[in-house]
């Protein structure tokens, strides 16, 4: 069974179309990336999958059910904007955002207890909400997502803000809930963290459907591949090269992106020549080149050299 | 489990929060117990004050120039103060057509060093001319001014009477004996029964003032609920779980709930300091028989206090309904307040509505008044209260008229509250509210 179903889903306001006739479908223990650039329509597919905006033609179903009110209680939710009761203790929050989802106390309680110690906030548990730093109030909304042991969890740009520690945390915890069979969405514009959890995306832009499918079969079919050098002398021989669509130094290191079905021998030849190598490292294209040709793509234009 | 049953639970958590973490403040503990005694301090507090300063004796210079009046215009004017202190001395003082300038001269500067506080010049043809001089340091007490023109009055009166050859006590004997007592009754449904009209003013402009207080307060206290979730940013999180409907509805329950129980609160303290004040007063050897004359006249009769809890739930459900919308429609209390002066004209005009109909319950235009929802909760309670035992007509007209218009406020109120729970950056405009009306 899909987990969840989004059957060619419509929202305008106004004059403007935020989400044009979108459709995707999830399994049980994905973690699915819900991409594309700020405003392409990402929240507002999210609120329609939460019923927080009605779509004005299409559906959603989620495990099943079309009545979105039957399913809620499986679903855990982060928004891209977060928030949370201040003046609440922590534990009252808890216990508050797991009684909405229809929970039994003494399971929050026991929930509470385990996420809490999970995310370190464990010796914080009498305090308010408004004595904690923002990162600590960020991983508390993130726990009272998971408190009723959803098994779809939707989240918004889950990474931002958060520190580079925090965030292993948050992807550690999220690999294991996969393990357990949890649904994920993820939903984001940051292209290098959805590339190391997601095994499938939807890209979306200006309320289109861009690319849709597994991550690696995506990056299969991009059919181009990146070379990373590192090298002592003058970029010249890449200027000439015919095998090259276009190339980034980035001081420390050059990253080469090849024309389709290129002969990376042959460049790697002429580099030879030109300068002294140190290092040269065939790479996949990265979910980020991917998403700024598709996007570009989309707007008709913007390739070519640096 | 029934999604409906689901639905009720997940209300039932909002208002739990709601009415909690409110109730579980100082402010909200201290507040409702500190209210009610600083009503009693301000009552006594009064009462203080005029024990503390009572008017001392006024000194006064008389000048009869008729030698006719000053006897009894002292026997007259007897009185004493609390103090048991008399309110008046008149000393007679007598002056002679060449002295006049030189003893009036010596009087005003007896007044300005107040040994006196003032003189009193009867002229000679004061019967005829009715005249008085009365020059004091202070012509501000029309009271005081009053009770010495009577007094002479009745003496002048009485030698005009005498004049004619009439005898005065006579005729004021017979004016005394003319004088009727009106028995006032109320027609109820129980037959004719007396009462008396002041103390059911007292209690009405009492309960008006504590209602009327209480929908405001309560009302913005949903508003700034809303806009902390609004602002903050928890709402979305919430509204991903209930709808926003009835994320509304919870929060204007829970918030009622509160108010009822402080109503509730404040109802209990009453009737035990009107039960316990009086015996405890005594013990502590305080005559406080006035303070408590006051108390004891507001009682609460059953039907007024049942009527006060209807009319201030449905009153406070329509208000908070449009407070609720108005706080979806700014992101901060400093926009709220701007776009608030119209509820708050709604809450002035409806308390000067009751002001005028208290006086006059049972006429076509309260009748009227109190039909139209924004003021009926405060306008039906006056009537109710001032009539009572006597329901008014168009009592249950009015409550079921107001449980209308809370059904259509809430429907409408909702939307705006639906669509601007989840705009952020800008105010939105009444146009745009409006237009949101038409949102799917």
């Amino acid at each position: 069974m899909k987990v969840l179903e989004v059957r060619d889903i419509q929202k305008t306001f106004g004059d403007f179309t935020a989400v044009d006739n979108l459709a995707f479908s999830i399994d049980e223990g994905v973690i699915f990336g819900l991409l594309g650039p700020n405003g392409a329509g990402k929240t507002t597919t999210i609120r329609m999958i939460m019923n927080i905006i009605i779509p004005d033609s299409g559906s959603v179903a989620i495990l099943g059910h079309t009545d979105p009110r039957k399913a809620n209680d499986f679903i855990g939710y982060l928004p891209e904007e977060r928030g949370i009761y201040r003046k609440m203790k922590i534990t009252e929050l808890l216990y508050f955002m797991a009684e909405l989802k229809r929970m039994p106390k003494r399971e929050a309680k026991e929930s509470a207890d385990y996420w809490l110690e999970r995310v370190d906030l464990i010796d914080w548990k009498k305090k308010k909400v408004e004595e904690l730093s923002k990162g600590m109030q960020q991983k508390l909304q993130f726990v009272t997502t998971l408190l009723h042991k959803p098994r779809l969890l939707i989240l918004d740009e889950p990474f931002g803000g958060l520190d580079p520690i925090n965030q292993n945390l948050i992807k550690d915890i999220l690999l294991d809930l996969k393990k357990d069979g949890t649904t994920i969405i993820f939903s984001t514009h940051v292209m290098e963290s959805a590339e190391k959890l997601c095994e499938e995306i939807f890209l979306i832009n200006e309320g289109k459907q861009v690319l849709y499918g597994k991550l690696s079969e995506i990056k299969k079919g991009f059919g181009r591949m990146n070379i990373h050098m590192v090298y002592e002398g003058s970029d010249d021989f890449l200027k000439t090269s015919d095998q090259i669509q276009k190339y980034n130094n980035y001081g420390n290191y050059v990253e080469v992106q090849l024309v389709k079905d290129a002969d990376t021998q042959r460049l790697l030849k002429s580099a030879v020549q030109s300068v002294k190598i140190q290092k040269f490292e065939i790479m996949e294209p990265s979910l980020h080149d991917i998403f700024i040709e598709s996007v570009q793509d989309v707007h008709g234009g913007g390739r070519g050299h640096v | 489990m029934g999604e409906e049953e689901a639905m009720y639970k997940k209300i039932f958590a909002i208002v739990k929060r709601e009415f909690l973490t409110r109730a579980k403040t100082k402010g909200f503990i201290i507040g409702t117990l500190i209210f009610p005694l600083m009503l009693f301090l301000i009552f006594g507090g009064f009462f203080l004050v005029s024990k503390l300063f009572q008017p001392s004796t006024k000194t006064f210079y008389v000048v009869d120039e008729t030698d006719l009046i000053f006897n009894g215009f002292v026997e007259l004017l007897p009185d004493t103060l609390k103090n048991g202190m008399p309110k008046f001395r008149f000393i007679e003082q007598t002056i002679t057509a060449e002295s006049m300038e030189a003893t009036i001269d010596e009087f005003q500067e007896r007044v300005l060093n107040k040994e006196i506080d003032g003189y009193i010049i009867i002229p000679e043809d004061v019967v005829e001319a009715r005249e008085v001089r009365y020059s004091a340091r202070n012509v501000g007490d029309f009271e005081e001014q009053g009770e010495i023109r009577r007094a002479i009055s009745r003496i002048v009166t009485n030698i005009r009477l005498e004049r004619k050859g009439i005898s005065a006590d006579e005729i004021r004997r017979e004016f005394n004996m003319g004088n009727v007592r009106l028995v006032s009754r109320q027609i109820t449904d129980e037959g004719e029964i007396e009462k008396s009209g002041v103390s059911s003013y007292i209690l009405t402009y009492i309960l008006t003032y504590v209602l009327f207080l209480m929908m405001m307060i309560y009302g913005a206290m949903l508003m700034r609920s809303v806009i902390e979730e609004k602002s903050q940013r928890i709402t979305e999180g919430i509204v991903s779980t209930v709808k926003p409907v009835e994320l509304m509805m919870g929060k204007i329950v829970g918030i009622s709930a509160l108010g009822l129980t402080q109503l509730a609160v404040f109802g209990g303290i009453m009737v035990i300091v009107v039960r316990f004040a009086e015996p405890l007063f005594r013990k502590l050897g305080v005559s406080a028989g006035e303070v408590l004359q006051v108390i004891r006249q507001v009682q609460f009769p059953l039907p007024v206090f049942l009527f006060m809890l209807l009319f201030f739930l449905m009153g406070f459900i329509f208000y908070s309904a449009l407070y609720a919308a108005l706080g979806a429609m700014v992101n901060s209390e400093d926009e709220a307040q701007q776009m608030q002066f119209p509820l708050i004209f709604l809450f002035l005009f409806g308390y000067f509505m009751m002001l005028t109909v208290a006086r006059n319950p049972d006429t076509a235009r309260a009748f009227w008044i109190s039909l139209i929802p924004p003021f009926t909760p405060l306008v039906m309670f006056t009537r109710v209260a001032v009539s009572t035992p006597i329901i008014p007509s168009g009592t249950y007209l009015s409550i079921l008229t107001m449980l209308a218009a809370i059904v259509l406020m809430i429907m409408v109120t909702a939307k705006i509250y639906r669509v601007g729970i989840l705009m952020y950056g800008k105010k939105a405009t009444i146009k745009e509210a409006i237009k949101w009306l038409r949102y799917k």
